[in-house]
């Protein structure tokens, strides 16, 4: 073989060809999707005025919405409470699930096998459903929105602290073993310190998340912050609307900030010590 | 003497938290209502509504292919055309290829997308255009910009500066540079986040279906509002299997991408 | 032929880093800039390419009979004028996902339009140029591999390689050698030394004895001057003069090195 003469799949015009079929491929593939959904993007630049005059009907924001009716605040409240009780309380759960699923701390594999299925499943059921189901449990209203952030909590945050559990550093704790501690011993002395930080880190992060969450199960029934947005755009008080949403955006962000902030140092403090 | 007074302190910080903690959390129970006897008496009418749920509508189960699909399709393509969108604020918002003054413009774009909530974004494009799929997919789509926007960024921003300058030596255009440096050396990563936000767009979208994307979130939400729980629980068993499938799907490809087997 | 004519450059809180720096090289030179760190030589090998702009002066580059001067070039001219300016670098500074041939190719970008690159826009005939040049570095069979995956010698061989394809007037090199153990440094300054009598090539380097077994002559800058420019046979009342206390200090870091390794 010569070596100066280059293998044909590698010729430029071979990976023409090549680039053009996958890319016409991929391109038809999108426009049967868009024919099929009646997608047209060009209606966005047709029917964009509409979004225009919406916008045009939500200037200027009224603000005073969120002082003058006094609903508007307790929502807010609600909606804070939503995701922090549902976060603390998600999130202490999460945890007990955690060390019943961790192959180092469970009791047995059945209980564990059973748990990682139990939180598998919680991942996988939308939290649409859950709050469809809670609200006719337990009422409209935030204790529903609460308990299906709870339960969304267990199935997020439980698979990830057993992971986290089950990478914990092996030696302290057959150190205890050694010294004739008994599981739970060894568990409170050796496995809980070496989890914790990332334990509350993640809860900081999981709070984010639920806030987020309690923003749009306040459409469905969970009351809060989301519900007064649905509401001002049903009975387009589109301006009351947009002054809400700007809050609602300078909520998370604020509570993102303090979140990463907080987290960072939990962490950080956690790698000095 | 000094060690007493800062472990003093110390007990005295961690009461604090504690306080503060316990206030914020009755606060909180306050506010959201809890109650344990609604929850007791919830426990006992769930159950018996969860009965009422079974046994799913099997009849129902062929009306659902096509919403499910529709659902699939919504995502897909909302992932296709936002990757696209974020890819572009990407470029502008990554330090090592625009200017300072468009990075900022670009990372508060995407910021300020990130702190609000896909659901807002739909209502208010349900309210501009009207029902169907046309606002969800315009909705998924922007909803990218936050996270694939930011990631696509981040991920450019790691491609050393000094490979692009050693390009631009040869005098190549910046289309060049995106398209011999920056696209090979950030291709798996975006690949791989693309595949997650497909995954979380697929739950979105039948979030979204809800309030009036269509979709198998439309019908679960309208099951309910008739009161037709079994036909409900059919369309609950097609979304558990979807999101099922698509995250294992996800996952093994993102496992393959993070292994460098070959995708191309 | 390129001319360096008083070149000057300061930094923003008014630093003079050159103090006017004015040499000439022409084909069959192949140039070793030498001088202790902080000198002034990245920033000259800088200013040679474009990367910055001199603050006055005038660096006259001659392509094809018609001369320019790349310290009045901006833009479309800057980048125009690079085209002919190879370079390579002493972190090698290759795009590590694509293959060797495609970086090889590389070299050749600002050659072709933005719309033919978009289609790629390299012909048949030009891959088998880019693999001619590989040859010519004696890395040929490793076409096909991802550069991530090559030694850094190879990866060296590999950006010479895509300054060969590049077809450029002149060739700067950037401590091209730096980072690479003796073995591969004498291999690479091999290949370096017969391509300069195709263009000029000009290289920085911090290791005196193999910049002069190798260039045709060498230029020492000092304190942003030149304060030598000639024969390769460089005298140690020469390098003394150059490195100053530095060379003193270099070898006991040098020990100092060879100890921590021991320990």
């Amino acid at each position: 073989m010569n070596a100066l003469v280059i293998e044909k799949k590698f010729l430029p015009f071979e990976k023409l060809k090549k680039r053009v079929t996958v890319f016409s491929v991929f391109a038809i593939i999108v426009v049967a999707i868009s024919i099929q959904l009646d997608f047209n993007p060009v209606l966005f630049f047709t029917e964009g005025h509409h979004l225009v005059n919406l916008l045009g009907e939500m200037l200027p924001p009224n603000i005073e919405v969120l002082w003058k009716r006094s609903n508007v605040f307790t929502s807010i409240l609600e909606t804070l409470a939503m995701a922090f009780l549902g976060t603390v309380l998600g999130g202490f759960m999460a945890l007990a699930v955690a060390f019943l699923a961790a192959n180092n701390t469970s009791p047995s594999s059945l209980v564990r096998s059973f748990c990682r299925l139990l939180m598998s499943l919680e991942r996988v059921i939308p939290k649409l459903v859950m709050i469809l189901v809670f609200v006719i449990a337990l009422g409209l209203g935030p204790f529903a929105g609460m308990v299906t952030l709870c339960i969304s909590t267990i199935g997020m945050f439980g698979k990830l602290f057993a992971d986290a559990i089950e990478e914990v550093d092996v030696e302290p704790v057959e150190a205890l073993y050694a010294i004739g501690a008994n599981k739970l011993q060894a568990i409170k002395f050796s496995i809980i310190p070496q989890v914790v930080p990332s334990f509350i880190a993640n809860l900081f992060y999981s709070f984010d998340v639920n806030l987020r969450a309690a923003i749009g199960l306040g459409i469905f029934g969970g009351g809060g912050i989301g519900f007064e947005i649905h509401m001002a755009m049903k009975m387009l008080r589109y301006s009351d609307a947009l002054a809400l949403i700007l809050f609602t955006i300078v909520l998370i962000t604020f509570f993102e900030k303090i979140s990463d902030v907080l987290r960072a140092k939990i962490l950080k403090s956690e790698t000095l010590s | 003497m000094r060690f007493e007074l800062t472990a003093y302190k110390k007990s005295f910080r961690k009461l604090f938290i504690a306080t503060v903690f316990l206030f914020f959390f009755i606060a909180s129970a306050r506010l959201c209502r809890v109650d344990l006897g609604v929850f007791q008496q919830g426990i006992f009418e769930g159950l018996s509504f969860l009965s009422e749920m079974f046994p799913p509508d099997v009849a129902a189960f062929s009306e659902m292919i096509y919403p499910a699909f529709e659902t699939i399709l919504i995502a897909l393509l909302a992932t296709v055309f936002g990757a696209l969108f974020s890819f572009g604020f990407a470029l502008a918002g990554a330090a090592n290829l625009s200017s300072p003054w468009l990075k900022t413009i670009s990372r508060f774009a995407m910021a300020a997308e990130r702190a609000l909530p896909e659901i807002i974004i739909i209502l208010l494009l349900v309210a501009a255009l009207g029902l169907g799929p046309f606002p969800g997919v315009v909705a998924l789509a922007v909803g990218c910009l936050g996270m694939l926007g930011r990631l696509y960024a981040d991920a450019i921003e790691e491609v050393s500066p000094k490979t692009i300058e050693a390009v631009a030596s040869v005098g190549a255009t910046k289309m060049q540079i995106i398209q011999y440096v920056i696209l090979p050396e950030v291709l798996p990563s975006i690949i791989s986040n693309t595949l997650f936000r497909l995954e979380i767009n697929i739950r979105l979208s039948v979030l979204l279906g809800a309030v009036g994307a269509g979709g198998i979130g439309y019908e679960i939400f309208y099951s309910f509002q008739l009161l037709e729980y079994e036909r409900a629980s059919t369309a609950i068993m097609v979304v558990l299997a979807l999101v099922f499938l698509s995250e294992r799907l996800s996952d093994y490809l993102r496992k393959k991408i993070a292994t460098g087997g070959k995708l191309s | 032929m390129i001319e360096v004519k008083e070149v000057t450059k300061s930094l923003p809180n008014g630093k003079r880093i050159l103090k006017g720096v004015s040499f000439k090289a022409e084909k069959g030179d192949f140039i070793g800039i030498l001088g202790p760190s902080g000198a002034g030589k990245t920033v000259t090998m800088r200013c040679l390419n474009g990367l910055t702009k001199p603050s006055t002066g005038s660096i006259l580059i001659q392509t094809n009979g018609v001369t320019k001067d790349l310290a009045c070039c901006n833009g479309k001219s800057l980048r125009h004028i690079r085209q002919k300016i190879g370079i390579i670098f002493q972190g090698f500074n290759l795009v590590k996902r694509l293959s060797v041939l495609d970086n090889v190719m590389v070299g050749r970008l600002g050659q072709i339009n933005s719309f033919r690159s978009l289609f790629y826009g390299f012909s048949n005939a030009e891959a088998e140029e880019a693999l001619e040049a590989l040859e010519k570095v004696k890395i040929a069979h490793l076409a096909y591999r991802k550069v991530a995956s090559l030694s850094g010698g190879e990866q060296q061989r590999v950006a010479i390689a895509r300054a060969i394809f590049q077809k450029p007037y002149i060739l700067l090199a950037d401590e091209p050698i730096a980072n690479l153990d003796p073995s591969n440094a004498k291999k690479i300054m091999k290949l370096l030394r017969p391509l300069a009598e195709e263009m000029p090539v000009i290289g920085v380097f911090h290791q005196p004895e193999i910049a002069a077994k190798y260039c045709t002559r060498i230029i020492a800058i000092k304190d942003g001057n030149v304060i030598y420019d000639g024969s390769p046979k460089v005298s140690d009342e020469l390098l003394a003069d150059i490195y100053g206390e530095e060379l003193f200090q270099l070898d006991e870091l040098v020990e100092q090195q060879s100890q921590l390794v021991v320990s």
